[in-house]
């Protein structure tokens, strides 16, 4: 878990990152404009559908931004058996923000709990070693600790089914994410040497078994493939630190930068494109976010209809 | 007796099992077990690696206390202590039951001397710098062929039972083999299913020792064991707890001769050998006329001790003299191969050889399943010796368990900083096989996976025409020799499955001041 003397390690470690990257990207790249309206909409009861939230507590800023696009409980209804899905790939620990905020995917699975879900598992296929990755990077013990299943996927584990897409037609894919009553999406927004930048469509690589190293030779389009098949039913962008450099397995705390932002929303998409800002970069310039975009997965268009972005400090 | 003797060789026996079962990462990185304890209790392991290394390691102390109470009680090791001797006795009791006494049939007087030309030629050839314990040595042999050879068949069996019983969808059976599955693997089964080269070899050679007990029982502890050898050499007198047959008493009904799981004669009195007895006090045990006795003597009542002949002795110590050096003239020692990737921590080649004893405990604990036996890519002399097969498994950047287990230090204990600086190889780009570079597909994978903080891999941009005519941006890998470690893990994840489009070699490995291809300024 993660104590105040981490915590504040972590963010001395950020904060010098962000020193000595002597100015590369702005410290938070948003656009102010909607902000204070937004601050102000929150206060009112109406429904969001993209949310921002920036907080010193992770855990908090998490149940904030779920709660602004209208709880929880609008996306697990009771009786579920939910799949909460961070990313765990990367044998590293929390201040290296190479795998998602242990505290994130806590918030998350106690959420959904309270929601009524019969189970929550949390699980991924990881790069590294599994032992190692769900250990070091907290996710093993926090997600346990919040109630969670935590299973290693194994060979068995895999079913080869038709995802029906435009690039990946019969593939190996997680058993129980398929069979799951609804996938929660939890990456980390991070630098990839490949497709730029890494956020929620290519963390659903990690519920898929086979030659998925295959998927680089057509990455936009295989990653918006596999979002189609799996249609996760939230999207919870942790961009509590993200990484900006030598990802996405990283491993210096040059390279990252402390944000204390989480973003939700049911469009994958939309958590894209707002994603890539985060790095200073549009989406315009991602492959990923057109093509999802023309496959009808959401909108480009993050800070449109129904945007909110609070801070609650 | 022999109750307290059975009870001591199966617990120490679960003991070694566990151990062995728990040399494997379970989730932190100190192991916190002494997994090596039974190699680290070993004379043999700790003489060999220091006649052939001249290096003195604390740790050898503990093979003292074997010595030490060997020299009181004689070979108890063997017949209380001794994992793989007791798994003799259990496999030479079902040949015991149809000897017959006085019947010349499961013994073999004249070779008992052969444990002891194998003890010799491994102290010479130790002497000259060859390290050849480790194939003979019962803790060593035990382990690795354990670890190599039966462990992927005792895995790959459990696992399949298991997953034909979930197969078969019956209510009830199939969840509880389910369940049963998730709780066995990482506990009793290995996390993953090992696969290792070499496993058929390794395991037939153990399977034809443990065979051997088809022809007398424990053979190989009676003829073969070098540590027996060098046990019963050192513990001979048993000065603390001698066997001694009243000839006044003794009925020469035989019975004892059958029942000794050495072979010691404890009849006729007078002839029998203190260095082949394996204490186990059976004869005590079976004496119907209570003729046999333990007492603490140094009395000497007759002494059947093997008489080695002076000139097979020294016919063992010369073929070892005339061998040891005659390795060096292996191809290996001219030009190193470039497969002898040895894990970080591996001491340069040759102190390395003088000390491996090829327990495989490296190659049990390794977290990816990347360390092998080496066959030839070593020379004969380090036949089994670890080497890191990339497109197998890879080194992981934060794991030193290797350097943790390792009995004689040819693996140096490594911090994993310290290993995470030590280059144990470098990376090629082989360009006729990567897809961007003989394809004009984009691919990267390797550059995704170097691990350390500042890539070794990168690569450069190049604009294309893709698959369909479109303008794309190519990402060519490129290796930063300098940072590369030789982890390999970008070979075992090359997408190109059977020989991968980037590979690691041993050149530039930090142990080694010939193995390199840059001049140093």
């Amino acid at each position: 878990m993660l104590d105040r003397r981490k915590f504040l390690l972590g963010l001395a470690a950020g904060t010098a990152g962000l020193l000595v990257s002597k100015g590369k990207l702005p410290a938070f790249p948003l656009p102010k404009s909607d902000k204070t309206g937004g601050d102000e909409k929150t206060r009112s009861a109406e429904k969001h559908s993209m949310s921002v939230v920036k907080g010193a507590d992770p855990a908090l800023a998490t149940r904030k931004a779920i709660e602004l696009i209208g709880g929880m409980g609008s996306f697990v209804s009771r009786g579920d058996v939910v799949l909460v899905k961070p990313n765990i790939g990367w044998d590293r620990v929390i201040e290296q923000a190479a795998d998602t905020n242990p505290a994130v995917v806590a918030a998350l699975v106690a959420m959904a709990l309270e929601a009524g879900a019969k189970k929550v598992f949390v699980a991924d296929n990881p790069c590294n070693d599994p032992r190692r990755t769900y250990k070091r990077s907290g996710i093993m013990d926090a997600a346990k600790a919040a109630g969670a299943e935590v299973r290693y996927i194994e060979d068995r584990d895999y079913v080869k089914m038709n995802l029906g897409g435009e690039v990946l037609k019969d593939w190996l894919v997680y058993r129980d994410a398929v069979d799951a009553d609804k996938i929660i999406n939890v990456p980390i927004a991070k630098h990839h040497g490949l497709g730029g930048i890494t956020l929620s469509m290519k963390n659903l690589m990690g519920i898929t078994g086979g030659a998925r190293n295959l998927m680089h030779q057509r990455l936009p389009e295989s990653i918006v493939d596999l979002t189609a098949f799996f249609k996760p039913e939230l999207t919870v962008l942790d961009a509590v630190r993200i990484l900006k450099a030598n990802g996405p397995q990283g491993g210096s705390t040059n390279d990252v930068a402390k944000l204390d932002t989480v973003a939700a929303s049911a469009d994958p998409v939309r958590i894209e494109a707002f994603g890539v800002t985060l790095f200073g970069k549009k989406s315009g310039d991602f492959p990923m976010i057109s093509i999802g975009e023309k496959r009808g997965l959401g909108t480009s268009d993050f800070m449109g209809a129904g945007f909110v972005e609070v801070d609650i400090g | 007796m022999k109750n307290l003797r059975r009870t001591s060789q199966i617990l120490i026996f679960i003991l070694f099992v566990y151990l062995f079962i728990q040399t494997e990462y379970k989730g932190r990185n100190e192991l916190g077990l002494p997994v090596r304890l039974f190699l680290d209790f070993d004379p043999l392991v700790a003489l060999s690696a220091l006649l052939a290394s001249h290096a003195a390691r604390s740790i050898f102390l503990l093979s003292l206390i074997t010595v030490a109470l060997t020299i009181f009680l004689g070979r108890f090791f063997c017949g209380w202590v001794c994992p793989l001797g007791t798994i003799h006795t259990a496999l030479g009791a079902l040949r015991m039951r149809g000897l017959k006494p006085n019947h010349p049939e499961g013994r073999y007087p004249k070779l008992r001397p052969l444990k002891y030309y194998i003890l010799v030629f491994i102290i010479v050839a130790a002497l000259f710098g060859w390290n050849a314990a480790g194939y003979l040595d019962p803790i060593s042999l035990a382990i690795r062929s354990l670890a190599i050879g039966y462990n992927p068949a005792i895995n790959k069996i459990a696992r399949s039972v298991l997953d034909a019983g979930v197969a078969l969808h019956v209510p009830v059976l199939s969840p509880a083999m389910d369940a049963l599955y998730t709780k066995m693997t990482g506990t009793v089964l290995a996390f993953e299913q090992p696969v290792f080269r070499q496993t058929l070899f390794i395991g037939l050679i153990f399977t034809a020792i443990l065979a051997l007990n088809a022809l007398a029982p424990r053979f190989w502890c009676r003829y073969l064991c070098p540590l027996g050898a060098l046990l019963g050499l050192i513990g001979r007198k048993q000065c603390a707890a001698r066997v001694e047959n009243d000839k006044d008493k003794c009925i020469s009904c035989g019975k004892c001769v059958v029942s000794c799981q050495g072979d010691a004669t404890p009849f006729p009195p007078g002839e029998w050998a203190g260095a082949e007895c394996l204490v186990c006090y059976n004869c005590r045990e079976v004496c119907p006329a209570d003729a046999i006795s333990i007492r603490a003597t140094t009395r000497k009542t007759g002494d059947g001790n093997v008489d080695l002949g002076r000139r097979r002795l020294l016919a063992s110590g010369v073929a070892a003299l005339l061998i040891a050096p005659a390795l060096g003239t292996v191809v290996q020692r001219k030009r190193t191969s470039p497969l002898l990737i040895r894990p970080p921590g591996a001491l340069p080649e040759q102190e390395f050889l003088s000390r491996c004893v090829k327990c495989g405990e490296c190659m049990k604990v390794c977290l990816t399943n990347g360390l092998h036996p080496t066959l030839a890519e070593a020379g004969f002399e380090g036949l089994w010796t670890p080497i890191l097969v990339p497109r197998l498994g890879y080194c992981e950047y934060n794991c030193n368990l290797c350097s943790q287990v390792c009995p004689t230090g040819a693996i140096r204990p490594v911090s994993v900083a310290e290993k995470q600086k030590i280059h144990i190889g470098l990376a090629f780009v082989d360009k006729n096989r990567c897809l961007p570079y003989a394809f004009g597909r984009n691919c990267i994978v390797c550059e995704e996976h170097c691990p350390t903080p500042e890539k070794a891999i990168t690569f450069v941009e190049e604009r294309a025409i893709g698959e369909n005519g479109e303008s794309i941006m190519l990402k060519k890998p490129v290796v930063n020799p300098d940072l590369c470690i030789g982890c390999g893990i970008c070979e075992t994840k090359c997408p190109v499955v059977d020989r991968p489009a980037i590979y690691v070699t041993a050149v530039n490995e930090s142990r080694s001041e010939e193995n390199q291809l840059f001049l140093s300024i």
